[in-house]
């Protein structure tokens, strides 16, 4: 039982991670109709921003998010007016993107393997190394501070889609494009703001990241195909899916970690696509057409 | 004087072929017009095109002597035209009150905002009483009040509507219609494409027809509904004698 306890907190808590992880990329395209293959290449980017900052300003990786969100910000807009906005405005283009996403990922990680090797990195915060103790559980630290901050940024991104008027027309676009432009929303703007948004939050994680895993610039593959795979669990383009589906899979892979072993862990996530993609392939949240 | 005139549109999806080729029609004011023509005439293209979703190759659109071609759909809106699409388009996970929000979208004011939703909800007080439900839970013809009333949050001067009654029962659609003089009746221009020309022209004063992209005929309704060769083109004739050959 105490096991149990203990896998499952553990699996919650890196669940809460790869919930942020996954949150970019669900908005991206609920909003833009495009599947970020390059997701996981940006939050591996902005692991090594923050590791650069740890390592040359003595940066904590926790305190530099207010410096990495802003300024992953500023890249997903450059990347989405310079590489995006035209392709999504043509519906005939907008097939394609998928190979750009892919081809951004590749010249990322060709770009961060040429300037920093490929070898395994990691930021080492005092807090990185040591764990919070709670009756017969246990919770290392840095996981523990990851996830309380994951949620903090999780709720204020719904708060914001649920409650500012920038949020609303965020929505709008995502239930219905045609429908947001009739009633004035500059869809074109929002989209670049999302993409801005969805690479911010792709910021946030991979600073995150920088202390909960060892980096290295062919990782973001794994992660791409975690957070694929969870984000079609629970719905593409909802948020609240790819929180269930993060939290419920995280789990899963928790237990088949410790009951088979370590390596098994990733077939979680492979297995749960399949059985999503023949079963119910608009996942648990999606929605299943437009009327 | 028209409150807007169109002249000369030439328009078309993407890099596709011209849709419209040089259409022209005068809009007046306080007049409602019914355009009926063929599917492909060009008729959705002509309600995108003034409303900004679709650009004109060539050819003007002027509202009150403003030009509004290259306006973008929200600046439009501001002078007060509105677009009421075909396609349901709803927010359908929004309730309904965030959907007539959001008709107000291009308004900073909120309290104003919702001040005009209880307008709207005087005007169909069915919304009301599902204010708080998704939009999607609604039936067609509900839906269909709501998309109007979402535009009518903007107290538009001109609305134009594509195919309002398409895929509803017709003790429905007429239902639409009869909201829709309502509005004649407050001095709106309305713009209408009507599938069902003959509903449709029942209901406006004047009519246009619209043939492979351009304006073929106008005139008072009435006197296209009495207009043989129109009828047997446009209206679907009931065939008296011809239906015997055939």
């Amino acid at each position: 039982m105490t096991q149990t306890v203990q896998i499952i907190i553990l699996g919650l808590s890196l669940g809460g991670v790869f919930a942020l992880m996954a949150s970019g990329l669900t908005l991206i395209f609920g909003v833009m109709g495009i599947i970020n293959l390059a997701h996981a290449a940006f939050i591996i980017l902005a692991s090594f921003i923050t590791f650069g900052l740890f390592k040359y300003f003595a940066l904590d990786p926790i305190l530099s998010i207010v410096i990495v969100m802003p300024v992953m910000f500023i890249v997903g807009v450059a990347v989405y007016r310079i590489f995006f906005a035209r392709s999504i405005a043509d519906p005939n283009k907008r097939g394609v993107t998928v190979l750009l996403t892919f081809a951004i990922a590749l010249v990322i990680e060709g770009t961060l393997g040429f300037l920093f090797s490929n070898i395994y990195r990691s930021t080492s915060p005092s807090y990185a190394s040591s764990a919070i103790l709670f009756g017969p559980y246990y919770l290392p630290e840095a996981q523990f501070y990851a996830t309380i901050l994951s949620a903090v940024i999780l709720i204020g991104l719904w708060a914001f889609l649920q409650y500012t008027r920038t949020g609303y027309a965020i929505r709008a676009t995502m239930h219905n494009r045609t429908a947001a432009e009739v009633v004035g929303v500059n869809v074109d703007r929002i989209s670049m703001l999302v993409f801005g948004i969805g690479m911010a939050l792709a910021g946030a994680s991979g600073a995150m990241v920088s202390f909960l895993f060892s980096v290295y610039p062919s990782k973001h593959w794994e992660f791409v195909a975690i957070l694929l795979s969870l984000v079609v669990l629970g719905g593409m383009g909802s948020l609240l899916g790819a929180l269930v589906g993060a939290l419920v899979l995280s789990v899963a892979a928790a237990f088949v970690s410790s009951y088979y072993g370590p390596v098994w862990s990733p077939v979680t996530f492979y297995l749960a696509l399949f059985t999503i993609l023949l079963f119910r392939p608009q996942g648990l949240m999606g929605k299943k057409a437009e009327f | 004087m028209a409150i807007l005139d169109i002249s000369g549109i030439v328009a078309g999806y993407g890099a596709g072929p011209d849709i419209l080729k040089g259409l022209s029609l005068a809009i007046e004011p306080e007049r409602s017009y019914c355009v009926i023509g063929p599917n492909g005439a060009g008729k959705s293209t002509l309600l995108k095109v003034i409303c900004g979703l679709v650009p004109a190759r060539e050819g003007a659109v002027v509202f009150e002597g403003d030009r509004l071609n290259g306006l973008r759909t929200d600046e439009i809106l501001h002078r007060g035209i509105c677009f009421v699409p075909q396609d349901r388009s709803l927010f359908p996970d929004m309730t309904i009150r965030e959907n007539l929000r959001m008709g107000g979208y291009i308004l900073k004011d909120r309290r104003e905002v919702d001040r005009r939703i209880e307008e709207v909800y005087g005007m169909f007080p069915i919304l009301k009483e599902r204010n708080s439900q998704l939009a999607k839970t609604l039936s067609g013809g509900q839906q269909q009040m709501l998309l109007i009333g979402r535009a009518l949050v903007l107290r538009p001067r001109i609305i134009m509507l594509d195919e309002p009654s398409l895929g509803l029962a017709p003790i429905v659609s007429r239902q639409i219609f009869d909201s829709m003089n309502t509005l004649k009746a407050a001095g709106i221009t309305i713009i209408v494409v009507e599938q069902n020309a003959r509903m449709g022209l029942q209901f406006a004063d004047w009519g246009c027809v619209l043939d492979l992209g351009k304006a073929m005929f106008e005139g008072p309704s009435a006197s296209i509904l009495e207009d043989p060769r129109i009828e047997e083109l446009y209206l679907g004739r009931r065939r008296s004698r011809a239906g015997a050959d055939a």
